[in-house]
């Protein structure tokens, strides 16, 4: 579009130009063989040394005459000439100059534009693997804070074990201890007891022999015989 | 024949002879005796079980015992029992014996321990006391025990009537 623009505006510019300049020869021709009149008597007039044979600065003034007085006022032949090189070269342009460019462009855009949908795609698809990235960091995050979490729980678990596992250890080694301290005062307070026992009924035995005379002995065997009389013992 | 079925003819035997020759209570008594005797003192039953010692030696040593203290018969029939080689089981016989003796007399036997011997009128006024007791008539037979210490310890059948010095200091030994 936008060369489109530009070669219309040329066109425009050099028909314009074609335009004006054949009126403003058509106009005044005789003013143009005037005008190079004039100009080649300023020539002769400023330079008299050429009728002595110095004829070049002559020369140059008349080429000066001949020579167009703008560029906006060429000779009508350079016109024509130049508007025609031009139309060929704009339809030869145009015939195989301006498509194969045209196809170039087109061509550079969908290749340029491509490669934005493919950066575009390539970002896109960037960001979703870095946010893919980003959820599997925190999902890895959150199961290593997880894991962390259940190791601290089953060490705490386990030394809470272990503790009371020793406690329930030391306290029945404490309360075996105990009993079997318990036990040997029990079995050393019934020896005790049976000893004192022993002794002294062996004492009570002793005492009972020496003053069981025969009249005791007799008492006793007459006590016997009058309870068992009397009732059931 | 088993051992309980030998003690029984014995039994009979000794008390059919006793009968015959009308000494059943004296027989019984020294029967009853010489087995307490015997129960009590291990060197007794030693000598007696001594394979080592002729019958006629082991005869001679109960006649020794028994000489001058109890009946002659009660002597031949406990030098029998010796020389049979029966001293193991001269105790049930003697049991069995009192015990049939009492039964054809429809009494019990009451087997007494005490420290020192008892008079016949203890033992009457004895076996009258325990026949209230007990509601049965029974016969005493006294076995003089010293490690009773002092007092009577009575045995009708399975019911005992303990009033030994020695069961009370058992209790107060218990009780210690």
């Amino acid at each position: 579009m936008r060369i489109r623009r530009i070669l219309c505006a040329g066109l425009l510019v050099v028909g314009g130009v074609v335009a004006v300049a054949p009126a403003a020869y058509a106009s005044s021709p005789k003013d143009h063989g005037k005008e190079l009149y004039e100009c080649v008597e300023k020539a002769v007039e400023e330079h008299p040394e050429a009728l002595k044979g110095d004829a070049e600065g002559f020369e140059n003034a008349l080429d000066d005459c001949k020579k167009a007085k703008s560029l906006l006022t060429p000779a009508l032949p350079e016109i024509i000439w130049g508007g025609l090189a031009f139309l060929i070269v704009l339809v030869v342009l145009m015939k195989f100059a301006f498509p194969a460019l045209k196809k170039g462009l087109k061509d550079r855009t969908e290749k340029i534009q491509g490669d934005l949908d493919a950066a575009s795609r390539a970002r896109e698809d960037a960001e979703a693997e870095a946010a893919q990235y980003r959820s599997q960091i925190g999902d890895a995050r959150s199961e290593a804070s997880t894991i962390i979490e259940d190791a601290r729980a089953d060490a705490e678990r386990i030394r809470r074990e272990v503790v009371e596992r020793a406690e329930a250890e030391a306290a029945d080694v404490k309360a075996r201890a105990a009993e079997d301290v318990r036990l040997a005062q029990e079995r050393a307070m019934s020896d005790l007891r049976s000893q004192v026992a022993d002794i002294s009924i062996g004492l009570a035995e002793k005492v009972v022999e020496r003053n069981l005379d025969r009249a005791t002995q007799e008492a006793l065997v007459e006590s016997f015989i009058d309870s068992v009389g009397n009732g059931p013992r | 024949m088993t051992g309980g079925d030998k003690v029984e003819a014995y039994a009979q035997a000794i008390l059919t002879i006793a009968r015959a020759e009308g000494v059943v209570g004296a027989v019984e008594d020294d029967l009853f005796r010489f087995a307490r005797t015997l129960q009590g003192s291990d060197a007794l039953r030693n000598a007696l079980t001594d394979p080592s010692l002729p019958a006629e030696r082991r005869v001679a040593v109960v006649e020794e015992l028994t000489g001058g203290k109890a009946l002659n018969l009660s002597t031949a029939v406990l030098g029998m029992l010796v020389g049979a080689g029966r001293v193991n089981d001269l105790g049930d016989v003697a049991d069995r014996v009192v015990a049939l003796a009492a039964a054809e007399r429809e009494r019990d036997v009451a087997e007494v321990r005490s420290a020192i011997e008892l008079t016949d009128d203890q033992i009457r006024r004895l076996a009258e006391s325990l026949g209230r007791a007990t509601g049965k008539t029974v016969d005493v037979k006294v076995v003089v025990d010293p490690s009773v210490l002092g007092g009577l310890v009575a045995q009708i059948g399975d019911t005992v009537i303990d009033g030994t010095v020695r069961t009370r200091l058992d209790q107060m030994k218990a009780q210690l």
